[in-house]
């Protein structure tokens, strides 16, 4: 378990009736261990998928050998799974395309210059 | 686009060599890891180690990625990541022993790293699915390998004296069993070359022989006149001989085997 898990927010009361679009905006609350913004953020979510209560997230990581790699599969399934419309997840680890500081999204970019660090 | 090669159609031959290929290629790297693990705290400043811990990282990770291959052949990599004799370890021979000095750390940067991403990039442009999607990311991370290698091997050639004299040793050991590996024509790896796996002989080695040239040149030796160690384990896929056991139990994880976690 890592930080970040205090800032999660309450359970959607109801089932979403877009739950890929509902799944996205969960994993925004969920930071990356090192660097204080989200996977989505981050670039590490390449896809969503959602079918009779699984969701499937196909996700990278920054390196091969990142040491955080259970803690943010950890944080994925945890948060998910705090959803009742949620039965299970499963993660497929991707490394196509390979991961680079590229693929941080414009408002990730935006919050790391915020803490003083250029991407 | 390169067809996928269709992996139930392989023929037992293939499938073995196929095996021999990704093991050889995946006890390299965490052999790789190791020895690079052991200059953390002995390198010449604590930039030059924190480096070194960093490539470690970056080795465990291919080798982590590379046995997990095995999956797509219906084989549990278990086995050979934990189980395994040092005489059944296929890693590159240039690993066999601890770098005796940093010189000899600056040429497996070079020459033994350079020779398995010269030998991942023939995969990443294969037929293998599972290698075209995982291989480049190890690339990327390799580059950085290779920069800080160069660098130092030509800071060491450059010095003259000792250093330079160490480097040309190293490269003079190494280089014999690097060549055979990246030259290998068995039969194994001519069914390699067959099914569009990999690139063929003549070609990795030029690849190789370009990438290098240069900077072995700085110590005396001229990449093209190098010939292959001619003692070679086809089982294997390697040149005779085996890594040292203290460097086997380490890669096995002997001592943790018992917190082992999946």
């Amino acid at each position: 378990m890592s930080g970040g898990r205090d800032l999660w927010s309450a359970p959607l009361g109801e089932v979403p009736r877009d739950r890929v679009k509902a799944i996205w905006k969960v994993l925004q609350e969920v930071l990356d261990p090192e660097i204080p913004i989200s996977l989505p953020e981050l670039g590490l979510i390449y896809d969503v998928a959602y079918e009779e209560g699984i969701a499937r997230i196909d996700l990278t990581f920054t390196a091969t050998a990142c040491p955080c790699m259970d803690f943010i599969r950890e944080d994925i399934t945890d948060r998910l799974l705090s959803e009742h419309w949620i039965d299970r997840v499963e993660l497929i680890e991707v490394w196509d395309p390979p991961w680079t500081s590229d693929r941080i999204t414009v408002e990730g970019r935006e919050k790391l210059k915020k803490m003083g660090v250029s991407a | 686009m390169i067809d996928a090669l269709d992996l139930s159609t392989l023929s037992d031959d293939q499938r073995d060599a196929l095996v021999r290929l990704i093991v050889t290629l995946a006890d390299s790297k965490r052999l790789m890891g190791i020895r690079y693990s052991d200059w953390t705290l002995g390198a010449p400043s604590i930039e030059t180690g924190v480096s070194m811990a960093s490539m470690t990282q970056d080795e465990w990770g291919h080798a982590r990625l590379l046995y997990a291959m095995l999956k797509t052949l219906d084989i549990d990599p278990a086995p050979f990541e934990y189980e395994r004799s040092g005489d059944k370890f296929a890693s590159l021979s240039a690993l066999d022993r601890e770098p005796s000095d940093w010189a000899a750390v600056v040429a497996l940067m070079v020459l033994a790293d350079g020779a398995l991403s010269t030998m991942l990039r023939s995969l990443a442009q294969g037929t293998l699915e599972q290698a075209r999607r995982r291989v480049p990311k190890m690339l990327a991370e390799e580059q950085y390998h290779m920069s800080m290698g160069s660098a130092w091997y030509r800071r060491l050639a450059d010095s003259g004296g000792e250093s330079r004299r160490l480097l040309a040793v190293a490269t003079e050991n190494m280089l014999p069993g690097l060549i055979a590996w990246l030259g290998v024509d068995d039969a194994a790896a001519r069914s390699m070359v067959a099914i569009g796996v990999l690139d063929s002989a003549e070609d990795r080695l030029a690849l190789y022989r370009d990438e290098v040239r240069e900077v072995v040149a700085l110590v005396g030796w001229d990449i093209d006149t190098v010939l292959g160690t001619s003692e070679w384990d086809e089982v294997r896929g390697r040149a005779v001989g085996r890594p040292d056991e203290e460097a086997c139990e380490r890669a096995r994880g002997d001592r943790n085997r018992a917190l082992l976690v999946e």
